[in-house]
């Protein structure tokens, strides 16, 4: 029959591609009542023929054994439990149908991905994809929200910050940057929630509502695009930009020493092969540069908040020195409360502190830099969490984290809506 | 004595390291424990000696969520050039669960396996971890415990960021071993750095580290 023709023609071309195919293929939880029914089922294990592939092996009676019965052995397993008083049960009755569902959602989620209208935001995404949802973010919510062009990455890649603003000319602003160290992917990702939700929110929350009616929020959710790119297609763990670095074989600087904040100090290294190296000079990288020159034409941002990962911190003023800023009571009494409003949503605990006394004295970066440029409320975000995942944290928590974040960033917000300086 | 804030970085790398060196003692697959806070730290400078760091702790098993046991440590940073590992001396109030049980599943079932063990990429950089490599994950990390103690001073804080290739390696005896790469993230200077273990393993003798080193990072990436 057609039907027969069909399998066997499957079955062979399967063979030949070296795909195996599961059809009829079935998987049995099997339960032993003592050692003498498990020694059946070690016995059953040696006879190679039957082909069986033990999901869960035996190995104390005590639990279960899961195993895929190939269809042509199926029979002769069934009779040898039977006839043993060896209790089973069908956990899957045909392990192809379960394969091809599998597929077929991946191909539609894909698909779904594809779609600009679809963007998950719980999971990880190519720069391809997160650029193309600013563009959707910019058009659906087009009466608050607009995309503008701060620059290019060494590569030539563009640096898109979203502008969310009622209007008013140059209104003072609130500056937002995630991803300046690429591997930090959870960062990026909650930038992504938090445009969403800033955009949504406005109409409907009164605190964002009156927020934007004063305030403009400026958002740069990729600070290093080539860098993402990078632990995309070659290395997870990357951290600077790509820059050649002349004289050198090793690329990039970290463009969180290249601020022009004690450049050079203590806490960055001047080997470009280091993780932690400052660069030639202050503002060496375009990244770095573009945003810099971004602020001092605008002239009018009253907070500079910045999100890496991982370790639960959030912090302020200073890196390259260790001695407190002129605002440093004021400063952390706000992260304080930063942090106790990230913690009020799923527990999630924050240490509060200046960058130095905190983690260590790191020389050129953006915070002490835009601190001493005059921005007063200048804080940085270590997002979750305190090292079982670090840079790795599963997609499942980057809501959660987002949504924690958020409201962390929205007290510090709120209280510079109504401190305006 | 100084009295240090429980957040400042001091307190924060030599607590970072008591917890790797307790996990290490006290870990197996069945067992994760992990710094859940740091409650009391105090410095002492002890002349001609080093740094001795007093710490209260407050540690957590990766499964017993909210299960928390109190400990206390004493870490001693050792003065001057020789390179050894820093002191660590602990208490833990009451008692840890008991993981015979735990242990010994995942024991036989590493055992009964057709072939020996490979993996790569543990978690992928999805943060995925399939079911049947969380254990193989969980050892490392008990294992790179006893790595980061070694290696550590008052300028690091070393985490396990990543397994980037595990191999079990055949033995005749009833003790399992496994060579690992590991990526392990240096906090303070941020670098990732490859390392090779050796680690042994048996339910009833505990988690050992026989070979352990630094692998050069490739100046090209």
């Amino acid at each position: 029959s057609n039907m027969k023709l069909i399998l066997i023609f499957s079955a062979l071309f399967g063979a030949a591609l070296c795909l195996e195919t599961f059809v009829g293929h079935q998987v049995l939880r099997i339960k032993t009542r003592n050692e003498e029914q498990l020694k059946k089922l070690q016995f059953l294990e040696t006879l190679e023929h039957l082909q069986l592939d033990f999901w869960l092996n035996p190995s104390i009676s005590a639990l279960p054994v899961d195993v895929r019965i190939p269809a042509h052995s199926l029979q002769a397993v069934k009779v040898f439990l039977e006839s043993h008083g060896i209790e089973y049960s069908i956990l899957i009755e045909d392990l192809q149908v379960v394969l091809n569902r599998e597929k077929q959602d991946m191909v539609t989620s894909q698909q779904l991905e594809r779609s600009s209208s679809t963007f998950n935001y719980g999971t990880y995404h190519s720069l391809a994809s997160i650029y193309q949802e600013l563009d959707s973010l910019a058009s659906e919510f087009s009466n608050i929200v607009s995309k503008l062009q701060i620059g290019e990455s060494y590569e030539n890649r563009p640096l898109y910050v979203l502008k969310f603003s009622t209007g008013g000319r140059n209104r003072p602003a609130i500056w937002l940057d995630a991803g300046i160290h690429s591997r930090e992917w959870v960062t990026q990702a909650s930038a992504m929630w938090i445009a969403r939700k800033i955009a949504s929110d406005y109409g409907n929350d009164p605190s964002i509502t009156s927020l934007l009616n004063k305030v403009d929020v400026f958002l740069l959710p990729v600070a290093n695009p080539d860098g993402y790119e990078f632990t995309h297609t070659t290395n997870r763990m990357w951290r600077k930009t790509r820059s050649k670095n002349s004289g050198s074989l090793c690329i990039g600087v970290d463009p969180n020493r290249n601020w022009d904040a004690g450049f050079g100090g203590p806490g960055a290294s001047s080997n470009p092969c280091s993780d932690s190296y400052h660069g030639p000079r202050a503002n060496s990288e375009v990244e770095v540069e573009s945003v810099v020159n971004f602020i001092k034409n605008h002239g009018n941002v009253l907070a500079f908040l910045t999100l890496h990962s991982y370790s639960q911190l959030l912090m302020y003023p200073y890196g390259y020195k260790c001695t407190p800023p002129a605002d440093y009571a004021e400063l952390n009494a706000l992260g304080e409360a930063a942090a106790s409003s990230i913690q009020s949503l799923y527990g999630t605990t924050y240490q509060v502190g200046s960058i130095c006394s905190t983690i260590y004295q790191a020389s050129g970066g953006s915070i002490d830099w835009s601190y001493d440029y005059g921005i007063k409320y200048s804080f940085a975000f270590e997002l979750r969490d305190t090292g079982r995942y670090g840079f790795l944290l599963p997609a499942s928590q980057i809501i959660p984290t987002a949504e924690e974040t958020w409201l962390g960033l929205k007290t510090i917000m709120e209280y510079v809506r109504d401190n305006p300086y | 004595m100084t009295e240090l804030p429980p957040t400042h970085s001091q307190a924060t790398r030599a607590a970072a390291l008591a917890a790797a060196y307790i996990r290490y003692r006290h870990g197996s697959p069945g067992r994760g424990l992990v710094l859940r806070a740091v409650h009391r730290a105090r410095r002492q400078d002890i002349d001609g000696v080093g740094h001795k760091y007093h710490l209260e702790l407050v540690l957590e098993d990766i499964f017993g969520k909210d299960s928390t046991v109190n400990c206390t440590a004493e870490v001693l940073y050792h003065l001057g050039n020789k390179i050894s590992a820093p002191d660590v001396q602990f208490t833990i109030e009451g008692e840890l669960k008991n993981t015979d049980e735990a242990d010994n599943i995942c024991y036989n079932r590493i055992k009964s396996l057709k072939k020996e063990l490979e993996a790569e990429n543990i978690p992928d950089s999805f943060g995925n971890v399939s079911p049947e490599m969380e254990p193989i994950r969980v050892l490392a990390w008990v294992a790179s415990g006893y790595v980061v103690w070694q290696n550590s001073t008052e300028n690091t804080k070393y985490q396990l960021a990543q397994i980037k290739h595990v191999k079990q390696v055949k033995r005749s005896d009833e003790y399992l071993e496994f060579d690992y790469t590991i990526l392990l993230h240096e906090n303070v200077s941020q670098e990732i750095i490859p390392w090779q273990m050796t680690v042994l393993w048996h339910p009833q003798h505990g988690v050992e580290v026989t070979q352990n080193s630094p692998q050069p990072k490739h100046a090209l990436d």
